[in-house]
């Protein structure tokens, strides 16, 4: 019952007038971003780092969750009416979702997806809430070499597994390694790869670097390339905005077993809720097969609710993770880390000692953002449609002004500006060429813990490199690493080999 | 909307009679990110030479990680470009097989093919927007602290907002300022940011 008082507290904490206003905030720009297709949480939570220094920690981190699981809630609109997904976890719940509309069904499939990501983030908190201490008191337990192997699991889950050219991905995740590197040696003092220079010293900023390549490097492909790509034509949604009781009967087993099928992904380092929206997308439909009257392809409703609670559930669960273990399981989720960096507060296990208030004030807005994310999108999902009518030059040129903004009000200088302006190249050519860029973050964020942690764990071996290979919690995750590296190979050979589907 | 296709890197302009040459991007440009990756694992390893490191410093020193991910990067760049090449060739095969019969069939994956007109999968590469944004960011960046922030960012805007292909110039510096002020006055007069008032703020 003690996590229960905390969590009381926490709810007092998060119900004042000004959190409940960032909360709100939060969940409507995380929304429009979601619903916009170009832009996602990560380009927002990104845009927003530099200009929340001026708020205290709890109220930034309420309004990012807010921006986070908007993003999630948002997606599905466009891919849905138009079968352009916001981001890429509101791919899967696109097959089903569009022909849904197609069939005149929009406004059920709108409805069905903003329970589904309610129910999948509802549940996600609720064992957040219960586990993460747990979680938190478990990692206490970890040292160097376990953070190491954790560091590396994570580098290896986002750049091989989820994107399509191992090689790429890794290429991308070096990238992000290599730029950690520069400035002072945090253990030794020495100066490194800076040229001399005192813009250096602390090393490339993690905010100009998210900032560059997530927006403005954005900015940059889509006005030279993306924006000649010929779009869908919006539907529209007419009708009843809720589910008739068959529906409901229908839709819920799907929403639930979506639920389950994220929760794990949460705490699994493999960039975020991609993989799970498939997966639970393919096990649906596996399901379907099976049935008398089978409904994938004509709009089956449980094609959309499995994933859109899937994607929920994971970003939910890596929250948690974010907090006990201090480890991003996705781009947005590492940009969030970094912000906690900045306000001096270490994710994991001593954050839950150090900053309960926090913490627990936090974990509480994960509740008041879900119902507020429900409230404004389950009735108008079409209202949030017309965001499309902002002229696109006029949005962009917004996004830009806001990335000089940023970047200028927490450095003050001209030399950043221009790193932005050449990481911000860098990056569109990645995204011209389609080298995945969650790796880069990933690498950039987590590089310094396993630069730092091996060194640690070697020194203090007098350099003998079994060090990283004892210990049960160390064999665990290597284990599991190899397991999921297989599994990736074997579903790889097939996809390649059944192409059809 | 204006579109100046780019006929110089990106998109190939051969002309669509010539059997043996397929539409297809030029080398270059898809050995730009292995370039790219090169160069800074080169700028790792001169800074991992030039570094001083006293002897006292224990074995994985401050040159360790990094000479990692230097090896790392140098042998990811081999394995990337020869894919590109195994798959350039794959395509170009693939295309001398079906030259002169349909040209609209591009079978390359992710090839800029200009030959059929009007095609809507081939990607264009548009310089002008490039140079818009681009150039209107690096103005922005160099005259910020001089033109101050709501000169220099309506002018940043009205830059990117061309690249975009605005129309009406004059309509767009109005917005492009209305968004600053208003940045202005959230952002340093509320929050609490500073951003510089340059010329603007020079007399008072």
């Amino acid at each position: 019952m003690d996590t229960l008082s905390l969590l009381m507290e926490g709810f007092a904490g998060a119900l004042t007038f000004q959190n409940i206003f960032w909360v709100v905030l939060g969940c409507f720009l995380g929304t429009a971003v979601g619903v916009m297709p170009g832009l996602g949480s990560s380009m927002a939570v990104a845009l927003l780092l530099p200009v929340t220094f001026a708020l205290d920690p709890t109220a930034a981190f309420i309004m990012f969750s807010g921006v986070y699981f908007g993003g999630l809630f948002g997606d599905s609109t466009m891919g849905i009416l138009m079968n352009t997904p916001g981001q890429a976890s509101a791919i899967a719940s696109t097959f089903e979702g569009h022909k849904m509309a197609q069939n005149g069904r929009a406004p059920q499939a709108l409805a069905t997806a903003a329970i589904g990501a309610f129910i999948g983030g509802f549940v996600a908190s609720v064992v957040v809430v219960f586990f993460a201490p747990f979680l938190a008191e478990f990692s206490t337990k970890f040292g160097p070499a376990e953070y190491f192997a954790l560091a590396l699991f994570a580098f290896v889950a986002t750049s091989s597994v989820v994107t399509d050219s191992a090689v790429k991905g890794l290429l991308s995740l070096a990238f992000g390694l290599g730029i950690a590197v520069v400035g002072i040696d945090s253990v030794t003092g020495i100066p490194r790869f800076t040229m001399d220079s005192p813009y250096l010293f602390d090393g490339i900023s993690l905010v100009t670097v998210t900032v560059a390549v997530l927006a403005l490097g954005e900015v940059v492909y889509f006005a030279t390339v993306a924006r000649f790509k010929s779009q869908g034509e919006m539907l529209k949604s007419k009708g009843r905005p809720w589910l008739s009781r068959a529906e409901l009967r229908e839709a819920a087993p799907a929403w639930l077993r979506g639920t389950a099928i994220g929760l794990p992904f949460g705490v699994i380092p493999a960039g975020g809720a991609e993989i799970p929206t498939f997966l639970a997308f393919g096990a649906e439909r596996k399901l379907d097969r099976r049935r008398p009257d089978p409904q994938f392809g004509k709009g089956a409703i449980r094609g959309l609710a499995a994933p859109e609670a899937a994607g929920n559930a994971t970003t939910g669960m890596a929250m948690g993770a974010l907090l006990a273990l201090g480890l991003p399981v996705s781009a947005t989720a590492a940009i969030m880390l970094a912000a906690f960096r900045q306000y001096g507060l270490q994710p994991g296990p001593l954050l839950f000692e150090r900053a309960p208030d926090l913490v627990w004030a936090l974990l509480a807005s994960f509740f008041i953002a879900m119902i507020v994310l429900l409230v404004i999108n389950l009735p108008f999902a079409m209202v949030w449609a017309k965001l499309l009518l902002i002229p696109q030059p006029y949005l962009y040129a917004g996004i830009t002004v806001f990335c000089g903004l940023g970047i200028y009000a927490t450095s003050g200088s001209t030399f950043d500006l221009l790193m932005l302006l050449g990481v911000g190249l860098v990056g569109f050519l990645m995204r011209m060429h389609d080298y995945p860029l969650a790796p880069l973050i990933i690498g950039m964020v987590l590089g310094p813990l396993a630069e730092t942690s091996l060194r640690d764990a070697l020194i203090s071996a007098d350099g003998d490199p079994a060090v990283l290979f004892t210990g049960p919690i160390v064999l665990v995750l290597y284990g599991v690493l190899l397991l999921v590296l297989l599994l990736t190979l074997r579903s790889k050979v097939t996809s390649r080999t059944r192409r059809d589907v | 909307m204006t579109q100046q296709v780019a006929g110089a890197d990106s998109a190939s302009v051969e002309p669509p009679s010539t059997e043996t040459a397929p539409a297809r991007p030029f080398l270059l440009g898809e050995l730009t990110m292995p370039l790219v990756f090169t160069a800074f694992a080169t700028y790792l390893l001169v800074g991992l030479l030039s570094m001083s490191v006293p002897d006292s410093v224990d074995f994985p020193g401050p040159r360790f990680f990094p000479a990692t991910v230097v090896g790392v990067v140098y042998g990811l760049v081999v394995l990337d470009v020869l894919v590109i090449l195994r798959r350039r060739r794959a395509a170009g095969s693939a295309h001398e097989k079906q030259a002169g019969k349909a040209p609209s069939g591009s079978t390359a994956v992710g090839a800029a093919d200009t030959t059929a007109p009007g095609d809507d999968a081939a990607p264009r590469f548009s310089w002008r927007s490039f140079a818009w944004v681009v150039g209107g960011f690096l103005v922005f960046a160099l005259l910020l602290e001089f033109l101050g922030w709501i000169i220099g960012a309506a002018l940043l805007f009205w830059c990117v907002a061309r690249g975009f292909g605005a129309a009406r110039p004059l309509l767009t510096l109005v917005v492009g300022l209305t968004v600053s002020s208003l940045a202005y006055i959230a952002f340093d007069m509320a929050l609490g940011l500073s951003l510089p008032s340059g010329i603007l703020g020079g007399g008072f």
